[in-house]
């Protein structure tokens, strides 16, 4: 067995994250503030491809982007806590225990049921939010300047200290992810996809690694969250509208399921045309999404990742032409 | 005894306007397979174009039933016409594509739609009250309620008997049912799936224009109605049974006396009411009410 942790993916989120961290002071603000959204954006996405992998589709990921933003936010308006890694732990803990009690009810349904499941829990608590004082009803709830474990960054350092904070939160959950992908209960996972009942047959339980899936999920989205609600600096309802969820697997469908790099591409990717398609044509964003979707899925289905995987090919081919090159 | 009377008018009018919307969708999914997540563009479109319909007709001077065919027949055609070019276009490539893909391709599409519904009619409220208000009041036990209203379950009615006629009683309906039930089994029984596939989704989108046509009279039309009515529309599929039309019926039926119930009884839970009705549902038959559960394959 080869070394575990000397991995092509985890050497290159390593080197990514230590890159950024020193290319800080040479970006400009809107691109780091990109970044740091995308970034927050890529963890339910992620949670989203692990779901997809199984052949399970979400449309609820943003109910734990939500939980995980609102605890930052609560935590921040009502408790006065400002330690940014223990907004993080409660959102993660809070999220793990709904998805772990949801996951009793959820994880028996598959196909649209559970997509239409997973919806209903987020506008129900987007219902919630939009009517409840304690969460700031539709305006939302602000979030200030974070500490670090005691750590209290000035105002001239906040910004380098968040978007560290957003890339090795992200470092280290990609990771994790990553390890937990190449184990062997997560090989079950696209297993699920392919034949329940020969699984079951192996002697697992479908429904209880669905549900820890779904629980796995939930922690990734409620990371991102507490990453969006930290760079944005508030937290408010839409999080937990159906269609933040629904962004979530248009970033998988984008980038394709390959490694858990890819949602984060996917994700860049979506943001950069959201600056740059808000900035010169803004009544017509959602015409320029669609289109966008529509050809990638019409051309590209397994993404934009897939042009790696043809890149290679052509590669290949050029070196040794005999061997799957046409001949006439 | 009042307010239970009330609760079961508001709960029929609101079924009769759920189920005008989820026809299409359920048609759709039945024939096609697919989630049609492109009805609520459509559903917007026929609203847009009825509203438009209604106001050109208010200033040419046409009466109440000119200026409601007129915005009928629009928005039928115009969901037909579109329907049928997004079905050759786009769709017709899709068919062999997992679900999510299809799924998200006409997610795409409601997307292009309604920033296009948007370019074409503007973003401003479009209002068309003018033949509901010419329709008058009409006593119903203890409450005075619009005849338009009251039509508008009369059309959903009549749309479920016309369904349920062509379906079970036409050559070309029998058709439909034999795609649904075995595609392949029937295109060896020479039966043309494509052109099946291809009309069932243009009548779809055709019903989905008209649920748009016989709402805009009643409300403001805005950018963003296609999308509150599309989780709608699904939660009632859902909770009838994927593909059915009788489930389609139920399902409006209880989404539709759950929130008359929920509005009246206990208005802060409006909101959820449909979602824990669907949740209950599935609790209790996971495959909705009138589908039959898949076998397993191993």
């Amino acid at each position: 067995m080869k070394n575990r942790l000397i991995d092509p993916t985890i050497l290159a989120v390593a080197a990514g994250a230590i890159a950024l961290s020193f290319a800080y002071p040479a970006m400009p603000g809107w691109v780091t503030f990109l970044l740091q959204i995308a970034i927050a954006a890529s963890l339910p996405a992620l949670g989203c491809m692990i779901l997809l992998r199984a052949g399970l589709l979400s449309f609820g990921q943003g109910f734990f982007y939500f939980v995980g933003a609102y605890a930052l936010a609560l935590l921040y308006q009502h408790f006065g806590i400002t330690d940014a890694f223990l907004g993080i732990v409660v959102g993660a803990v809070v999220s793990a225990v709904f998805a772990g009690l949801l996951g009793f009810f959820i994880a028996r349904y598959r196909g649209i049921f559970f997509a239409m499941l997973t919806l209903a829990i987020t506008m129900v608590a987007y219902g919630i939010a939009v009517k409840m004082d304690l969460f700031g009803r539709s305006d939302g709830l602000n979030v200030g300047r974070l500490t670090y474990l005691g750590f209290s960054p000035s105002r001239e350092q906040s910004g380098f200290a968040l978007f560290l904070l957003c890339v090795w939160i992200w470092a280290v959950f990609g990771v994790l992810t990553h390890l937990y992908l190449r184990s062997r209960f997560g090989k079950l996972i696209s297993a699920i996809e392919d034949n329940e009942t020969r699984i079951e047959y192996l002697g697992w339980s479908v429904k209880k690694a669905v549900h820890i899936n779904y629980m796995v999920a939930a922690v990734l989205g409620s990371a991102g969250g507490a990453l969006v609600a930290a760079s944005a600096h508030y937290a408010d309802p839409s999080l937990s509208y159906w269609t933040t969820s629904g962004e979530f697997v248009f970033i998988v469908l984008i980038s394709g399921q390959a490694n858990v790099l890819s949602p984060l591409f996917g994700s860049v990717f979506l943001e950069l045309m959201r600056t740059y398609a808000t900035a010169y044509f803004p009544d017509e964003w959602q015409l320029i999404l669609g289109g966008v979707m529509l050809v990638i899925i019409l051309f590209l289905p397994s993404g934009l990742g897939h042009l790696f995987v043809l890149g290679r090919r052509v590669l290949l081919n050029r070196q040794s032409p005999s061997q799957t090159g046409p001949r006439s | 005894m009042n307010l239970a009377q009330i609760i079961l008018i508001d709960g029929i009018a609101y079924a009769g306007w759920l189920f005008l919307v989820a026809i299409g969708l359920t048609l759709v999914f039945g024939v096609l397979r697919l989630i049609n997540i492109a009805h609520g563009g459509f559903y917007a479109i026929g609203a847009y174009v009825a509203a438009y319909a209604i106001g050109a007709s208010v200033d040419a001077g046409f009466s109440t039933g000119v200026q409601l065919l007129l915005a009928f027949g629009g928005a039928v055609l115009v969901g037909g016409l579109l329907g049928l070019v997004l079905e050759r276009t786009v769709l017709v490539r899709l068919y062999d594509h997992p679900e999510v893909l299809v799924l998200f391709a006409t997610y795409a599409l409601f997307l292009m739609l309604e920033d296009i519904t948007k370019l074409v009619f503007g973003g401003a409220s479009l209002y068309a009250f003018q033949p509901r208000n010419a329709f008058g009041m009409v006593d119903l036990g203890p409450l005075a309620y619009p005849v338009y209203d009251v039509l508008t379950v009369a059309i959903a009615v009549i749309v479920a008997l016309g369904t349920w006629f062509v379906l079970n009683r036409t050559r070309t309906g029998k058709c439909v049912i034999a795609v649904v039930h075995d595609r392949e089994m029937s295109a060896s029984m020479g039966v043309n799936v494509a052109a099946i596939m291809t009309g069932t989704f243009v009548v779809g989108t055709m019903l989905g224009a008209f649920a748009g046509a016989v709402t805009a009279p009643k409300i403001a039309v805005n950018p963003g109605i296609g999308v509150e009515v599309i989780v709608l529309a699904f939660a009632v599929i859902v909770i009838g049974g994927l593909g059915s039309i009788g489930g389609a019926v139920v399902g409006a039926l209880v989404v539709g006396l759950a929130r008359a119930l929920a509005t009246h009884l206990f208005p802060d839970l409006a909101v959820f009411a449909v979602y824990a009705v669907m949740a209950l549902v599935l609790a209790i038959r996971p495959y909705g009410l009138f589908a039959r559960p898949i076998a397993r394959k191993i």
